[in-house]
């Protein structure tokens, strides 16, 4: 038998939410509220967001409640990719073409430096400073925190048998075991390996699909303000969305060794460019080599 | 490519070594079948669909292949004018000295070279990859390519 699932689409991309029973109305509603604070919060993409009002004059500020593990995180990551992963990439990625019109064309002659951490911005966990107009872009985790953020919800609700998949980033909670096919960076008919997944994330990052011209693509190295070619394709196993969709990012600049001095417990796979594949030791699934 | 503009890109190019000239016309050939569709039409605006003409102008396309001396990326730009290539070069962009000290942090892990099987045939319940991406971001893309086209 098939279970209940959830389908819409949110924050640009579609989502399916498996469970038990099927789930009421009551809970339906209160997911996509959930979904759509988040997104007024944090997407650079709404004018009328707080992100947005953030990149138009410097100044102090209080982020939502649930900003502090995002934040956290992101700031633990940019040390730990020596500042590779950055929060600030949001006004590079404009100038890129990735901007809210989908312009997706470089600004000829535009090369903005992306700021670092400490001269840009700082965060107390409740008020975020900043001392330039930032634009700040979250898509290296902010799509996995939503998902935990939904999971928590669902706890709320009483439902804690679930499986959520916002477009190839999964959270799972239940008795069962999930065979998760690891898609292909390159043909999304075909996968690299399968991977069984039990109460916990999994993530990927995989530029190619969003890439546009010239290779240009949405995963920046900040310190060069280029879209990064070393890396093909990541898949993060962690406790938390969160963990997994921002690992998935960094793996793309630093070594498992330095990573888990963040995240002690994750698995993972990464793809280069030419096919060759590396992943942790410990790793609850199959590589097709 | 069309095979004439092909055949004219190795004609325009014949003073450069000819491995180079090889190796920039396989891997036009090859991103256009292996990449997904956004990955291989780069635009500045260029296309690679077969048949049709190309607006003149100039395309830039990176690609990596093996050689004896490790992995090497390559950039080949190429000059069109009344569907005549008129200009190539390639370069090769490898000696990224930033590229290659992060590589070096991923070589430890390496299992082998992945063999993509079908997902079809796999029995999986979920798949784990690059987002899908919205019906604004895709229909941005195909505008593009259609304005290179001529």
């Amino acid at each position: 038998m098939p279970r209940p699932e959830l389908r819409f689409e949110a924050i640009g991309v579609p989502w399916a939410i498996e469970t038990a029973e099927p789930l009421p109305a009551t809970t339906v509603a209160a997911i996509h509220e959930r979904i759509a604070r988040f997104d007024r919060d944090y997407s650079r993409f709404r004018a009328d967001s707080l992100v947005s009002r953030i990149t138009r004059e410097p100044g102090r500020w209080r982020l939502p409640d649930d900003a502090g593990p995002l934040l956290d995180l992101y700031r633990l990551l940019y040390d730990a990719t020596d500042g590779a992963m950055n929060p600030l990439v949001g006004q590079r990625l404009e100038e890129l073409g990735y901007d809210r019109d989908y312009t997706l064309r470089a600004r000829a002659g535009a090369a903005t430096r992306i700021p670092s951490w400490e001269e840009a911005i700082s965060w107390d966990g409740s008020h975020l400073t900043t001392l330039t107009p930032v634009v700040l872009d979250i898509g290296a985790a902010g799509k996995g925190y939503l998902i935990d953020l939904v999971a928590d919800l669902l706890r709320e609700c009483g439902v804690d048998d679930y499986l959520i998949d916002a477009s190839g980033d999964l959270l799972h909670r239940g008795p069962d075991t999930v065979r998760v096919g690891l898609e292909h960076p390159w043909d999304p008919t075909m996968a690299i390996g399968v991977y069984e997944l039990s109460n916990g994330a999994l993530c990927a990052s995989a530029p190619g699909r969003r890439a546009w011209s010239d290779g240009l693509h949405h995963i920046l190295d900040a310190t060069s303000g280029e879209p990064t070619r070393t890396v093909a394709a990541t898949w993060v196993r962690a406790d938390s969305a969160l963990e997994a969709d921002a690992l998935a990012t960094a793996l793309f600049f630093a070594s498992e060794a330095r990573l888990s001095e963040v995240v002690p417990e994750f698995e993972y796979a990464r793809m280069m460019p030419d096919g060759r594949v590396g992943r942790s030791e410990r790793f609850n699934g199959e590589l097709f080599l | 490519m069309t095979p004439t503009a092909r055949s004219s890109a190795a004609r325009t190019a014949a003073l450069r070594p000819a491995f180079a000239v090889l190796a920039g016309a396989t891997l036009l050939g090859s991103l256009a079948g292996c990449a997904s569709s956004a990955q291989a039409d780069q635009s500045t605006g260029g296309t690679t669909s077969s048949g049709g003409s190309y607006k003149d102008g100039t395309y830039t396309k990176n690609g990596s292949y093996a050689s004896p001396g490790g992995q090497e990326t390559i950039s080949v730009q190429l000059t069109l004018k009344s569907n005549v290539v008129t200009a190539v070069t390639v370069k090769t962009v490898t000696a990224d000295p930033t590229a290659t000290a992060y590589e070096a942090r991923f070589i430890s892990g390496i299992q082998g070279v992945v063999v993509g099987k079908k997902l079809d045939a796999l029995n999986v319940s979920r798949v784990a990859g690059s987002s899908l991406t919205s019906q604004g971001f895709n229909a941005a893309v195909e505008a593009i390519k259609a304005d290179a086209k001529a």
